[in-house]
């Protein structure tokens, strides 16, 4: 190197020292001042695998501030590389000493009080490159041709659970099985009755309904024609239910993104129409009144002969409305089944009821959630005579607002898997009754020790036993 | 609406100020705290409010004033008083 290139050199690496920083303490401050979980950032996906990978990821508790976790990085000689910020309080963590990934796992693991687990890298897949391959078949398994080409598929372990980030294998929906026998059809018509759909999402555009020229425009007494074209906006009394907040999207994605079309994830119909239905605002929450008014638009739509057969719920509140259940009971005269969660405040519906998942009619299902353990979620509302059955809904991966994907957990999440496997069984049996497929589903579950004396049915739901006849 | 924890701080301040009629240097931080709520009402829903029952992240912000505690919630876009004369309150 002569003396000028030297120099030149030199430069350069200060400049891309003095960048460095500067990306650094923004990272740093972006994770001091905003929610771990802010509804508006995407998930950190996108690392190339040709840059360096942190040796771990290490999730702390949600009470252990900054300070503390710095403190505790620095002590370990280690360096927080990056905050996951759809996960709150995850970090991936640099350690400067060359040790294995394992023994930096271990010494975060030992903090029990701070920190709820710690990883070694390659055992988590967030990066769709990485999660490209998806896990060999397992004992038991037998059709490789159901394995979706979803870059995101091995994440999903609700869906087919080998033990990722040392869960339990087979603590799943068995929807491998299932999908030898049917993988949904675009014949069924599922309501997401939530914040809307981003339906122009890359993983939901296929899935999403839209209104055939054949039938007219929607016409409501009070609100005049709306030209309907992907559902209904109750929040604004108008057409477009654009997603503003993230977890429709979420839901969404859980029936119905589009599988093996190399993108994202697989939801658990391959092929379905989702309806977006809009009451919850840009907070994520909304009024009895509108949420009657969207129900009210599924119930027309299915009079004028689109095949809604299941809206799926996944809000509520311990408020009870007669107007609410009535609109609810009015959609199972119509065939329509309508799911719910059972809520997420760790305590039991038979002595607190959570509505609409509460309400005693012949077509409402709750849904408690659980974690990859097969465990029912230390969140998860439950309920003995009150809440039905249980699905995956914590750590759940699925599409988010513009293109993105991320994790979120809630009864929220469990909710419309069940909504799913009641379109994927509707898919086999299309002339099931209301009271027949609710029947179907709940008999269709997987009886777990952990959740007897908790739910109705003792079990998780099982997509394979709901298609079989 | 998108907030920073800091001007959740200030605007539950501004609001407890005007509900009890005090200066808001008569107002002090007793806590603030980051921490995940069960729904996305934050854990306060106001009357008739239903809420996505999704796991939230947010903050939980601690005010005392006049020898008695005041609780509000918030998140990126949205700030609540929880149980404030038998009630919660979006502001």
């Amino acid at each position: 190197m002569n003396r000028n290139n030297f120099w030149i050199h030199l430069a350069l690496a200060i400049s891309l020292i003095a960048v460095a920083a500067i990306v650094g303490q923004l990272s740093r401050f972006d994770f001091e001042n905003k929610p771990e979980n802010s509804k508006n950032k995407a998930c950190a996906m996108t690392r190339s695998r040709q840059e360096r990978e942190p040796e771990v990821l290490v999730k702390f508790r949600s009470n252990v501030p900054l300070a503390e976790i710095l403190k505790i990085t620095a002590k370990q000689n280690d360096r927080i590389e990056d905050e996951i910020e759809s996960v709150p309080g995850l970090t991936s963590v640099d350690d400067l000493d060359g040790r294995p990934p394992e023994q930096v796992a271990e010494e975060y693991r030992k903090l029990g009080e701070m920190v709820e687990y710690a990883e070694p890298n390659f055992q988590i897949a967030l990066d769709p490159e990485t999660s490209d391959q998806n896990p060999p078949i397992l004992a038991g398994e037998d059709k490789k041709d159901n394995l979706p080409d979803d870059p995101l598929f091995g994440v999903q372990w609700a869906l087919r659970n080998i033990g990722q980030n040392n869960g339990k294998e087979k603590a799943d929906l068995d929807a491998l099985k299932a999908w030898e026998k049917t993988k949904g059809s675009s014949d069924v018509v599922v309501a997401v009755l939530d914040t809307g759909v981003d339906y122009a999402h890359q993983d939901l555009a296929t899935n999403i309904w839209t209104r055939p020229d054949s039938l007219a425009a929607y016409k409501d007494n009070e609100l005049g024609t709306i030209a309907d074209e992907h559902g209904f906006n109750a929040v604004d009394n108008a057409r477009d239910p654009m997603d503003e907040n993230g977890h429709g999207t979420h839901c969404a994605g859980i029936i119905g993104a589009e599988g093996d079309n190399k993108e994202g994830i697989a939801g658990i119909n391959w092929k379905v129409q989702i309806m977006p239905l809009k009451f919850l605002g840009r907070g994520g929450y909304g009024t009895t009144k509108d949420a009657i008014e969207a129900i009210n638009y599924a119930i027309e739509r299915k009079k004028a002969g689109v095949n809604i057969r299941v809206i799926s719920a996944s809000w509520g509140s311990t408020a009870y409305s007669r107007a609410l259940e009535d609109v609810i009971r009015k959609a199972g005269e119509e065939g329509i089944l309508f799911v719910a969660a059972a809520g997420n405040a760790s305590t039991d519906n038979d002595k607190t009821p959570h509505y609409p998942s509460s309400y005693k009619l012949p077509n409402v299902i709750s849904v408690a959630a659980l974690d990859r353990f097969d465990n029912l979620a230390s969140f998860s509302n439950y309920g003995v005579k009150s809440v039905h059955v249980a699905a995956p809904g914590k750590e759940i991966m699925s599409t988010w607002l513009k293109g993105d994907y991320r994790e979120a957990s809630g009864t929220s999440m469990a909710t419309p898997y069940v909504s799913g496997v009641a379109a994927l069984a509707l898919s086999v049996e299309p002339n099931l009754s209301v009271e027949k497929l609710r029947e179907k589903i709940l008999k269709s579950v997987d009886k777990l020790d952990g959740l007897n004396g908790k739910l109705e049915t003792g079990g998780r739901i099982n997509a394979a036993k709901a298609v079989s006849k | 609406m998108t907030q920073s924890k800091e001007q959740a701080i200030r605007r539950a301040k501004a609001d407890l100020s005007k509900r009890l009629g005090i200066a808001e240097n008569q107002i002090s931080e007793a806590s603030i705290e980051n921490t995940d709520f069960p729904d996305m009402s934050l854990g306060a829903p106001a009357e008739d409010e239903m809420s996505a029952q999704m796991i939230s992240a947010g903050w939980k912000i601690r005010l005392n004033a006049e020898g008695k505690s005041y609780e509000y919630r918030a998140d990126a876009d949205q700030l609540r008083l929880f149980q404030f004369e038998g009630a919660n309150h979006l502001i």
